[in-house]
């Protein structure tokens, strides 16, 4: 293993550097709700806002998609090659494989397999990757190799295995009184004995100035999603695409950061419901 | 990925592509030799320092500066192709639109191996090329129109397609070795550096990327396909790859490389500073020349690749300060 990779592992492991006072998350959530009725003046039009890190992140880079309606769901590669990764991650450090491309077909294999002999569906796309002829599937595989080769040659995986739980459901939280609801995802969260955990995150694309908010949020989420589990300490956040890792220490201060910004891509939002989309810039 | 096609591309039809076996006895690499060779680039790899970077970073920073943020709604985007294009000379110069493509059976036959690449890499088995290549190109929303393109070709120009598409798939298949897995193989892989803020983005997808993060020394291999001939601007290609990946990854790869599919050519170039150094320079002036403030470098065709192919001694000037480098751009020096 090397000094890189020790380093990265040894990032989602520190004692935490900041305590959360007392009551700083009812202080946050409390915060969070008024901001939210506020910027969005009253019931908003159309269907429930869901604010997750891509709202946030178009709010604040390209406010000019706001107001573009999303489009119709379909399966299609990127939908999958999270879920898959991390199932590979997780085959990759039982030591059953030697790296993902190894891994990726025998992992993607017993999935259809599960759903087949059970009919659940654990990861959600086994039907559709079943039904797929030789060259769709090996390019679903294949994005599912290039996403998690980074994250899995990142990190110690093999030294993480009895304390990371990857991937999971989402974290959500409706605000009360309005329909907004917030809707974060982390790709690990490693536990920590008598400790807050660490969640990592990865993201596309290079950080942008607002990559601090963006982590917190998913700290915040997770704190309003399951009340009874303990506060991230930190976030680590992961571009492989742009070569970086950064993290953020969570303290009042830091989800107080993120509260701002859901308020005001929450109010950015609302403004274009009520007035169309914002202009386009020449 | 690209098709790398010239006019010659259709002499494959007539069973003369694979002359350069026939005329010298040449025989394409195959298996392990053609990982040798990838492996091996007769340079020591080089070591991993924060300095080249930052110098790169330098470098690329003092030509931008003074750049309008209003450049391209504020976001200038430099690929490959793109840099080729806003620094050819204006006798060789296309309208530039980013994610323009004039589609062609040669470029249509590019991305169609560039699918089955992928999936010999990842899976190392391909049984109806044709369509399990379409079926995978399908997948690419991006592709959507090509695929559409390709649907409604004249029957003999789909016939002729597909019987280069066969023929360079069941060479692929027979020559490209598998790759260990320990070794992190991994096909289209994107790479995005961003300079000057937000100002620019370097943008590159390769075709297969080779090797485990750095440490002391370089230890990544970058493989472009092509399933066309071979071009100049291919190896102006991969130095813009080997200089995202180092600006990228604060490392550079050891080896860029072409592997052709039509003929089984594989044009391995070891990285070096003085390398990194001329893709910074080539890079600042396309960057610049898309921000509509060209200097004569580009005008008079310095940069262009069509003009370095062709057969006559250039008469363009040497860009200011090449000289205080060994390297020599192709095709006035050798390729490796």
């Amino acid at each position: 293993m090397t000094a890189r990779v020790q380093a990265a592992t040894a990032g989602l492991l520190v004692p935490p550097v900041h305590d959360l006072g007392d009551g700083a998350v009812t202080r946050v959530r409390a915060r969070l709700k008024s901001g939210i009725i506020d910027a969005i003046g009253g019931p908003p039009p159309g269907a429930p806002l869901e604010v997750g890190v891509p709202l946030l992140r178009r709010a604040r880079y390209r406010p000019e998609l706001l107001g573009l309606a999303d489009e119709p769901f379909a399966w299609k590669p990127a939908f999958v090659r999270r879920s898959l990764g991390l199932e590979v991650v997780r085959a990759c450090a039982s030591g059953r494989f030697r790296g993902p491309l190894a891994a990726v077909g025998p992992v993607a294999d017993h999935a259809v397999e599960s759903w087949r002999r059970t009919g659940w569906r654990t990861f959600h796309w086994e039907p559709w990757l079943a039904g797929l002829g030789a060259g769709a599937r090996s390019v679903v595989l294949a994005e599912a190799v290039a996403w998690v080769t980074p994250v899995w040659s990142t990190f110690d995986w093999t030294a993480l295995r009895d304390v990371v739980d990857l991937g999971g459901p989402d974290d959500r939280w409706a605000c009360p009184g309005v329909s907004v609801h917030l809707k974060g995802r982390v790709e690990a969260r490693v536990r920590r004995h008598g400790a807050r955990p660490s969640l990592l995150s990865v993201a596309s694309g290079c950080p942008g100035n607002g990559w601090r908010d963006e982590l917190a949020f998913l700290a915040l989420i997770g704190a309003l999603a399951v009340p009874d589990r303990p506060v991230a300490s930190r976030v680590v956040g992961l571009w492989p695409e742009s070569g970086f890792r950064l993290a953020v220490e969570v303290d009042e201060a830091a989800l107080s950061g993120a509260v701002d910004r859901v308020v005001d891509a929450v109010a950015m939002c609302a403004d274009v419901r009520t007035a169309g989309p914002v202009p386009v810039l020449a | 990925m690209g098709s790398g096609a010239g006019s010659d591309w259709r002499t494959v039809r007539g069973g003369t592509g694979d002359r350069t076996s026939l005329d010298s006895g040449w025989r394409p690499l195959s298996g392990g030799a053609l990982l040798e060779r990838l492996r091996v680039t007769g340079r020591p790899r080089p070591p991993v320092t924060p300095s080249l970077v930052a110098d790169l970073q330098s470098l690329l920073g003092s030509g931008i500066g003074d750049l309008h943020s209003e450049v391209d709604g504020g976001r200038l985007v430099i690929t490959k192709d793109r840099l080729t294009r806003a620094l050819s000379c204006p006798v060789h110069r296309t309208a530039d639109r980013l994610g323009e493509r004039n589609f062609s059976v040669p470029l249509a036959c590019g991305a169609l191996v560039d699918v089955l690449f992928r999936q010999v890499v990842t899976t190392g088995a391909v049984g109806e090329p044709m369509a399990e290549a379409l079926d995978g190109l399908a997948l690419d929303g991006h592709q959507a129109s090509l695929v559409t393109w390709i649907s409604e070709m004249a029957p003999a120009d789909l016939a002729e397609l597909t019987s280069e598409v066969d023929r360079q798939t069941v060479r692929l298949v027979e020559r490209w070795p598998a790759l260990e897995a320990s070794w992190l193989p991994r096909t289209q892989e994107s790479i995005r550096v961003a300079l000057a803020g937000t100002l620019v983005e370097l943008s590159a997808r390769v075709d297969l990327a080779i090797g485990r993060p750095a440490e002391d020394e370089a230890s990544v291999a970058i493989v472009e396909v092509k399933s066309g001939s071979r071009r100049p601007a291919h190896r102006d290609e991969l130095r813009f790859y080997a200089l995202v990946e180092a600006l990228r990854s604060q490392a550079p790869p050891f080896a860029v490389a072409a592997y052709y599919t039509r003929t089984g050519e594989l044009d391995v170039e070891p990285v070096t500073h003085d390398l990194l150094v001329e893709a910074a320079r080539r890079c600042l002036a396309g960057i610049r020349a898309l921000a509509g403030v060209a200097d004569n470098s580009v005008t008079d065709g310095t940069w262009c690749a069509a003009c370095a192919a062709l057969p006559r001694a250039t008469t363009v000037a040497r860009p200011p300060g090449v000289d205080d480098t060994t390297v020599v751009a192709y095709p006035h020096g050798q390729a490796a």
